[in-house]
């Protein structure tokens, strides 16, 4: 039985420590990779405003996949911090090698490597593991991502 | 392939024609051998580097099967397709080349060459010589041959072309075709690295260019007709844009590596990545000419590209804004006339130059002052990199000419720190900045002045000094007068544009950019173009407006056949020297003409990047 009320309380925990993580890293001076940036800029090219925007549709996805999380920890039976940093393994390397790739084909304003002349796009693509954002870009990914899996994991456990 | 094979020389660097899709080129010769293509993008494997690789490092020929005199030799107006036509004993032979830009939504490869021959009068004999190669060690591809098709293999990336029916291609071996009026023959390269293959047929590839030949026009039509020598300025302007990475917006400064400096020396660079400062004066360019979007996309690269290591601006970056692989020399490469080492990456990555923040923030000022304000992030970019001016200028550094081992205190770098820091209080003017970061700007500015005033001045020559306490001369002084940082009719100016252009003149228009061979380096340079076009604009801005237009005119008279330079000119044999094309003189030639209509005008408002 998922735990309705831990997902949405302890989701919206874990995507704000996923989100602190990479925005620390970014102003560390480790990875380019702003998601709130990358998914506001769907809606507004102005970066302040963007990544406003950005934040609160990261939280809405968060949220999204933490109750994933919660499925598979209903499903079996048990949460616990390991299940949880494999389920984030797994998550960001979902995450690298396919969704934010993809972005480059859907993104309004993301160019993409076939892009010409024409292109309006200003968001250079990522990339294969997000690469083209530092070369230290999946290592922060895998790190926040362990993090918010592990948060899931110890907060949905039982209680 | 004749002509070399006669000579033994390989063509002059002018001659070559540039076919792009703004992602990747390829150097054409006059002989329709394309000597130098890298895949996927500017920085990629060469395919075809017979340029700088000598004869087993691939080529791609298409031409008359016998030697024969060039008729002509042309850009499709407002176009990017190249035509060369030859007179051969028994009529005419053309070919056109061109790589389709646009393949955004369509179905078609992200690189998609296409070649075509077509004959007039008679029957033409043409041959074609298609022989990639890979690695440093030019490894030949897997080769397989399907429904008239063949496919080249090496690692990741494979190649088909096909040559239409009849015409059995087998590389790495030169085959004759007989080319008979009104039957063209069209000749299609598709590429495709770490993707699946998109084949086209020739007439779907032909459909393909024709609509990229509209886009073209299109976007040439959008420049403004109030231009002197417009189609001249266009076709750079085109070249820039060529020169232009449209996945990132990164201005890459030219597409070779390793054209000599010196024909026979070791002053052969990788020039295949982007420098903010081309970014900067690219800026200034295109807001001159009415393109706005092409300047905003350069100041979005920037902001970018720069992410990582703000408040300090990189000197240089790949086309991914990522930082380049290490210098290293390609082992058992002839190099362009025997100029050796060939190298790919670029060592001054590791430089500090000062000058590089001066170039950026004026972009950003032409950009505001276009009525483009900054995005709060690009304005907190911009502070910073004033910021770390304002607390770096007292330091030696390499300056703009990258000169390896000589940091100095670079009177031209002291001067873009004034201007930076300048360009960033008039920025600030006109938004919410704190006065203690204002007053600290204006008092690092004004320090700056009074520095460059006192120990950057030679009083014996009449001249600012490359360097302080100096007895050299710097060609990059002569932005001067379009600084303000002294009147531009000031005698201190006009005495250091007149020592330049005594000292360093070149003759013919043309201008060293420092004494020859003071760089540490065996053997000489030619003389460097933008170096000119910045006399131009100095010209002009200094009320010699006639002298400025003289000289103008000579210089577009040095250009390569179609329209193309290099980064230097060989003031002797006049021809050209260095990578090719290369962005910074193409922009530079823009600047100046905007120079000279602005002096038309009277409009004499101050930028480096647009005067």
């Amino acid at each position: 039985m998922v735990d309705w009320a831990g997902w949405a309380v302890f989701g919206l925990v874990a995507t704000t420590l996923l989100t602190c993580v990479m925005i620390a890293a970014q102003m560390a001076g480790l990875t380019r990779l702003d998601l709130p940036l990358l998914l506001g800029t769907i809606v507004t090219p102005d970066p302040d405003r963007a990544r406003l925007a950005g934040f609160f549709i990261h939280l809405i996805m968060g949220q999204v996949f933490a109750l994933g999380y919660a499925a598979v920890f209903a499903l079996l039976g048990r949460a616990t911090w390991w299940l949880g940093a494999v389920l984030g393994l797994i998550h960001v390397t979902i995450s690298l090698t396919a969704l934010v790739p993809m972005l480059a084909g859907t993104h309004p304003r993301m160019a993409s490597y076939r892009a010409g002349p024409s292109s309006r796009a200003v968001l250079e693509p990522p990339g294969l593991l997000a690469l083209n954002y530092g070369i230290q870009t999946p290592v922060v990914a895998i790190a926040a991502h362990l993090l918010y899996g592990v948060a899931l994991g110890l907060l949905l456990g039982p209680r | 392939m004749w002509q070399q094979a006669m000579t033994g020389d390989p063509p002059p660097i002018e001659e070559y024609g540039l076919v792009g899709d703004t992602r990747t080129a390829a150097l054409v010769a006059a002989d329709g051998a394309i000597d130098w293509l890298c895949v996927p993008s500017f920085d990629g494997e060469p395919v075809f580097a017979r340029l700088v690789g000598g004869p087993a490092a691939g080529v791609f020929r298409l031409g008359p099967a016998a030697p024969a005199a060039m008729a002509s030799r042309r850009y499709r107006r407002d176009c990017a397709t190249l035509e060369t036509t030859w007179a051969c004993t028994r009529g005419r032979l053309t070919l056109t080349d061109a790589m389709v830009a646009e393949v955004g939504g369509k179905l078609l490869p992200t690189t998609l060459l296409v070649r075509q021959l077509s004959a007039a009068d008679a029957p033409i004999q043409a041959t074609m010589h298609f022989e990639p190669t890979f690695d440093d060690r030019r490894v030949r591809p897997r080769v397989e041959h399907r429904g008239g098709v063949v496919f080249c293999r090496w690692r990741g990336i494979v190649l088909s072309l096909e040559a239409g029916p009849g015409v059995p291609v087998e590389p790495g071996r030169p085959v004759t075709v007989e080319v008979v009026p009104g039957q063209p023959l069209t000749v299609v390269l598709c590429i495709a690295d770490r993707e699946p293959l998109v084949h086209v047929a020739p007439i779907a590839a032909r459909a393909a260019l024709e609509a990229d030949e509209r886009e073209w026009r299109r976007w040439c039509q959008a420049i403004t007709d109030e231009l002197p020598r417009r189609e001249q300025v266009v076709r750079s302007l085109l070249t820039l844009r060529l020169l232009t990475y449209s996945p990132t917006g990164a201005p890459v400064a030219a597409v070779t590596t390793s054209l000599p400096e010196h024909l026979g020396g070791v002053r052969n660079w990788d020039y295949r990545y982007a420098w903010p400062r081309d970014a900067s004066i690219g800026i200034g360019s295109f807001l001159g000419v009415g393109k706005h979007e092409e300047a905003r996309r350069f100041m979005a690269w920037l902001l970018s590209a720069t992410r990582l290591d703000r408040p300090r601006l990189p000197v240089l970056l790949n086309l991914h804004g990522r930082r380049p692989r290490a210098e290293r020399e390609i082992p058992g490469w002839p190099g362009y006339a025997h100029s050796t080492p060939v190298r790919t990456g670029n060592g001054a990555v590791n430089q500090r130059q000062l000058d590089g923040y001066g170039w950026v923030l004026d972009a950003a000022w032409l950009l505001t002052r276009a009525g483009w304000p900054l995005f709060g992030e690009t304005w907190r970019a911009m502070a910073g990199f004033a910021d770390t001016i304002a607390t770096q200028w007292r330091q030696p550094d390499a300056g703009i000419w990258e000169v390896r081992g000589d940091q100095a205190h670079h009177v031209h770098s002291k001067l873009m720190a004034w201007l930076a820091l300048d360009r960033a209080l008039r920025i600030a003017a006109m938004r919410r900045t704190s006065p203690r970061r204002i007053r600290r700007w204006q008092q690092q500015r004004d320090a700056i002045a009074a520095e460059v005033r006192e120990r950057g001045f030679n009083e014996r020559l009449g001249s600012y000094t490359r360097s302080y306490g100096s007895n050299d001369l710097d060609a990059a002084l002569l932005l001067l007068p379009l600084l303000e940082i002294e009147p531009a009719g000031s005698p201190r100016v006009r005495g250091t544009i007149e020592a330049i252009r005594r000292v360093l003149g070149a003759g013919a228009g043309l201008v060293y950019r420092y004494p020859p061979g003071q760089d540490g380096l065996p053997g000489t340079e030619g003389a460097f173009l933008a170096c000119s076009f910045w006399l131009v604009q100095a010209l002009a801005r200094t009320g010699q407006r006639r002298e400025a237009s003289e000289l103008f005119d000579l210089l577009l008279g040095l250009a390569g056949p179609l329209g193309l330079y290099a980064e230097q000119v060989d003031p002797v044999s006049l021809h050209a020297l260095g990578n090719f094309p290369q962005a910074l003189t193409h922009a530079t030639l823009v600047q100046a003409a905007l120079a000279l209509r602005d002096a038309e005008r009277g409009d004499q408002s101050g930028s480096i990047g647009r005067l």
